[in-house]
């Protein structure tokens, strides 16, 4: 009876695609999802999970396989030939109705993935609208002029610039790479560190190192009287030098 | 080994410093000496500033004193350090929206020791801007705030 011993591991994997005959699974696709197993009746590979785009419906393959008339024949010779238990033959088939009964569950399945999925983006849009929200209150906070002048009034930070910069390039962006919406990022920063704001006076017509003007320490003051002086080493000093 | 750091009060020691030091790094921390952010940022300078003390040359600039340099500079947080080398002012590259200083403190002393030492080869090598060594994670993130507009 040597097909029995091999047929044995074989039966949790059939068990599992029949489990999924009424509840199909739908997942985003992943490398674990290209995995095979062995079909021992029809001697061959057959893909265990069926994949389309970026998602996967579990065991699909193998339901496939199982339900596809070839391997019908093939189970059956295999029977035949190595005297198997007339009993177990049955659990590695799945019959059509079965296999129409998977089909219908999988539409099912994945329709509320996708639901699921626009739940997530819709969420993570709520929590950027937040986000922005809360940044304009902190700029009209920051510009309104202050009655009382108190510059330890620090103001936290509640946003990241790299939103800003995501919305900007949105489209080199991976789709789903939002996982982690941009609060929790802050980590230490945000705890740490709110950092103090200086409102200094912008005085119109002098520019600062953002528009190119000249740098502070390159304008001429009207102290350097040492510019009227010859430049070098006086008389007494080069004499001083040469003995 | 910590020792205290030179202060710098007016706008005609800010321009000496700039112009005088040659052949090291200079770094200027814009801030007040209360801040608590400005002193854990001083904490971290202080302590590496013997080490690097053959590559940089550090100084404590107070805001309030120098209107002329926190203008041109544009500082609305504290603290804000910027970088020279040889009379030039070197921009960084930290991943945030601002290359012309460093907002904020460091996370670690080492983060400090690592960019002295990018803006030093940099420099040496006749470059401008380079590019910050210290995980975006760890550089301080603000808003950039404009006004008027």
């Amino acid at each position: 009876m040597l097909g029995l011993s091999s047929l044995k591991p074989r039966l949790p994997q059939v068990e599992a695609a029949r489990k999924a005959v009424r509840a199909a699974q739908v997942e985003r696709y992943g490398p674990q999802h290209d995995r095979r197993c062995w079909c021992l009746c029809c001697a061959r590979e057959v893909r265990r999970h069926l994949s389309h785009g970026n998602v996967t419906v579990l065991h699909g393959g193998l339901l496939e396989h199982l339900a596809s008339p070839e391997h019908k024949k093939a189970t059956n010779r295999f029977w035949w030939e190595n005297k198997a238990e007339a009993r177990m033959k049955d659990k590695f088939l799945i019959s059509p109705q079965d296999y129409a009964r998977f089909k219908k569950s999988m539409v099912r399945a994945l329709d509320s993935y996708e639901e699921k999925e626009d739940e997530v983006i819709k969420e993570m849009a709520a929590q950027i609208r937040a986000v922005e929200n809360s940044r304009q209150e902190m700029v009209q906070a920051a510009l309104e002029p202050q009655a009382v002048p108190d510059p330890e009034e620090g103001s936290s930070m509640h946003t990241s610039w790299e939103e800003s910069h995501r919305q900007a390039s949105s489209s080199s962006q991976q789709p789903l790479a939002l996982g982690l919406p941009p609060i929790p990022e802050l980590d230490w920063m945000e705890a740490g560190q709110a950092l103090t704001f200086i409102n200094h006076q912008e005085i119109p017509g002098v520019g600062n190192i953002h528009s190119g003007a000249t740098p502070p320490w390159m304008v001429q003051d009207e102290e350097q009287g040492s510019g009227d002086q010859p430049i070098g080493p006086s008389y007494e000093e080069f004499l001083k030098q040469s003995k | 080994m910590s020792f205290l750091l030179p202060k710098l009060t007016s706008k005609k020691e800010v321009d000496q410093a700039i112009k005088g030091t040659a052949e090291k790094v200079l770094v200027l921390r814009f801030g007040r000496d209360e801040d608590p952010v400005c002193l854990q940022l001083d904490d971290i300078l202080s302590k590496t500033s013997s080490d690097l003390g053959k590559m940089a040359t550090i100084y404590l600039v107070d805001v309030d004193q120098t209107p002329v340099y926190t203008q041109y500079f544009d500082i609305s947080y504290i603290p804000s350090t910027v970088f020279f080398f040889n009379g030039q002012h070197m921009k960084v590259d930290y991943g945030s929206p601002d290359h012309t200083k460093f907002v904020g403190s460091f996370k670690t002393k080492q983060d400090f020791i690592d960019l002295i030492e990018v803006i030093y080869r940099g420099a040496m090598r006749g470059k401008l801007i380079v590019q910050s060594p210290i995980d975006p994670h760890n550089i301080p993130k603000y808003d950039l705030l404009y006004q008027d507009i």
